[in-house]
């Protein structure tokens, strides 16, 4: 396949990470990932295995302690657009409108009004909050603020996108409804995405690929190739192939 | 709305207040003492405890005569001035200091020991300085309003949540980008309390400051006169009107913040 050709778009190769203590935290220990131009991998691994440490170091706000990290084939030297990242935590900025939230990444681009305004308008279109982009996030909950920072980075269209437990802190109910946006976007645009999580079902029902990370430190313990048709719904979470692969991950994890 | 029923909470209460000492003021009349001694010597027909009546004869002769709208106007100036130096002072020295120290990571001991120096100490120094006139005045105010702005603006700067700052820097926003529409916003409500304190401090301050080439018009030369006499209805009637003032200076501080932080939920 030509992924064999050009260089993967996201590559970690025998990558450790260490948080100088006292005492030292070993995050992640001789990883190797691959993750191929617009693949959906998902990074399945208990809290506190290093999910988060990999993701700051693929957005460049962490250096590897040992090891390499390679975008496209060339080295990550600090943040930058290009690979777009969604933190863990709550990251909208609370004091501009849902539309200046979207259009930040432009502004800094130095693209002009009119050119942000057509962007935003589709992406907040995208995810159903026209009738809220001039609200400030304190109107807002807590699932469709998520939406708002994932349309925010894809606003600069970047070919990568990373994302860390977007949707963690949801309730069951809107965190299916915000994967399910998730996938929409993803069928629609076609990006490398990386997707950190805890949770099975989702990685399932997202990605293409999904990869076990062991307790801290993080180490690959096994991979899973996710051959569930697309689109997917609520359908495909209650088929045969669905769950006879959420039971071997499960299984997989040493739950 | 909210602010119907906070502007009649505010009215009972004071009106709750002028009733009550009017009332004790009645009361008073008559057997408070008429005499007392000032350390020195004996002074006759003071009034304690001043009736609504002898207040508002008083307040009519300070309103006619022109004392008090004079006073007002040239305290009200310095103050003003006073403010607006300090402030930009202390504000930028502030936000200065503040990104540059979260950049470097440095402890800040000079925080502390600018917190608890008192401002008002200076006066003498001032004087010598700056010499007698308005200069020595307007700085005094200045110097304590650029101290508490500029921990506010320090302190806002520091506090700003990491998390905003990476999500900026990952969207690709450079370091002046980040500091005009993250830190600057981020760190507004609290340059803004700051600046509250700092109206109310000025007031205190330039009270005493006006103690220097103490001459009227002005409303802490008024009190200091009023005080040196004694007429406890002149006195009264200045500590209303500081009180007043500061008031309304709050009152357009608190429109200002409101306009600005219309993106924060209603919690004050």
């Amino acid at each position: 396949m030509t992924a064999t050709l050009s260089p993967p778009a996201l590559e970690a190769e025998d990558v450790s990470y260490t948080y100088s203590g006292p005492p030292p935290t070993h995050a992640l220990q001789n990883l190797t990932l691959r993750v191929r131009d617009n693949e959906f991998l998902a990074v399945l691994g208990p809290v506190g295995c290093g999910k988060t440490t990999l993701l700051r170091i693929f957005a460049g706000f962490l250096r590897p302690t040992s090891g390499k990290v390679r975008c496209a084939g060339s080295g990550i030297d600090g943040p930058g657009w290009q690979r777009g990242y969604v933190l863990q935590e709550q990251a909208i900025f609370p004091w501009m409108t849902v539309r200046e939230n979207v259009e930040f990444g432009l502004l800094a681009k130095g693209v002009e009004p009119s050119a942000r305004e057509a962007v935003s308008d589709e992406l907040i279109k995208l995810i159903g909050l026209t009738a809220f982009e001039a609200a400030y996030p304190k109107d807002l909950s807590a699932g469709m603020s998520k939406m708002v920072e994932v349309v925010r980075v894809l606003a600069t269209d970047p070919s990568i996108l990373l994302l860390d437990e977007p949707f963690g802190a949801l309730d069951a109910q809107t965190r299916a409804r915000m994967q399910d946006a998730l996938a929409r976007l993803w069928e629609q645009r076609r990006k490398t995405v990386l997707f950190v999580t805890h949770d099975v079902e989702e990685a399932l029902y997202l990605a293409d690929r999904i990869v076990v990370l062991s307790e801290r430190p993080g180490k690959l313990k096994a991979q899973f190739e996710v051959a569930v048709p697309r689109p997917r719904s609520v359908n495909t979470r209650f088929s045969a192939g669905f769950l006879a692969l959420k039971r071997e991950i499960w299984d997989a994890t040493g739950r | 709305m909210m602010g119907a029923v906070r502007v009649r909470r505010a009215i009972v209460a004071l009106v709750a207040v002028a009733v009550l000492y009017g009332i004790a003021a009645q009361i008073g009349r008559g057997r408070l003492p008429d005499r007392i001694w000032m350390g020195a010597h004996y002074v006759d027909n003071v009034k304690l405890l001043p009736t609504w009546q002898q207040l508002a004869e008083e307040g009519a002769y300070l309103v006619e005569s022109e004392i008090l709208l004079d006073s007002v106007v040239v305290s009200t100036r310095r103050v003003a001035i006073g403010l607006v130096l300090g402030s930009v002072a202390g504000i930028l020295l502030g936000l200065l200091t503040g990104w540059a120290s979260r950049i470097e990571s440095l402890a800040d001991p000079w925080v502390t020991f600018f917190r608890f120096a008192p401002a008002l100490a200076l006066l003498p120094l001032y004087v010598v300085w700056f010499g007698y006139g308005e200069t020595s005045k307007v700085l005094l105010i200045a110097t304590n309003v650029a101290v508490i702005t500029l921990l506010g603006a320090h302190q806002g700067v520091r506090g700003v949540p990491r998390v905003y700052l990476d999500a900026a820097a990952s969207l690709g926003a450079g370091r002046w980008l980040r500091f005009r529409k993250i830190v600057l916003p981020a760190a507004f409500p609290s340059i803004f309390g700051s600046v509250r304190i700092a109206v109310g401090l000025a007031w205190v301050t330039i009270v005493v400051a006006e103690l220097i080439d103490a001459r009227m018009p002005s409303l802490g030369y008024l009190l200091a006169l009023s005080g040196t006499y004694p007429r406890v209805p002149t006195m009264l009637i200045a500590l209303a009107t500081v009180g007043a003032l500061v008031l309304v200076f709050d009152l357009l501080a608190l429109l200002l913040h409101a306009r600005a932080t219309r993106w924060m939920g209603r919690t004050a």
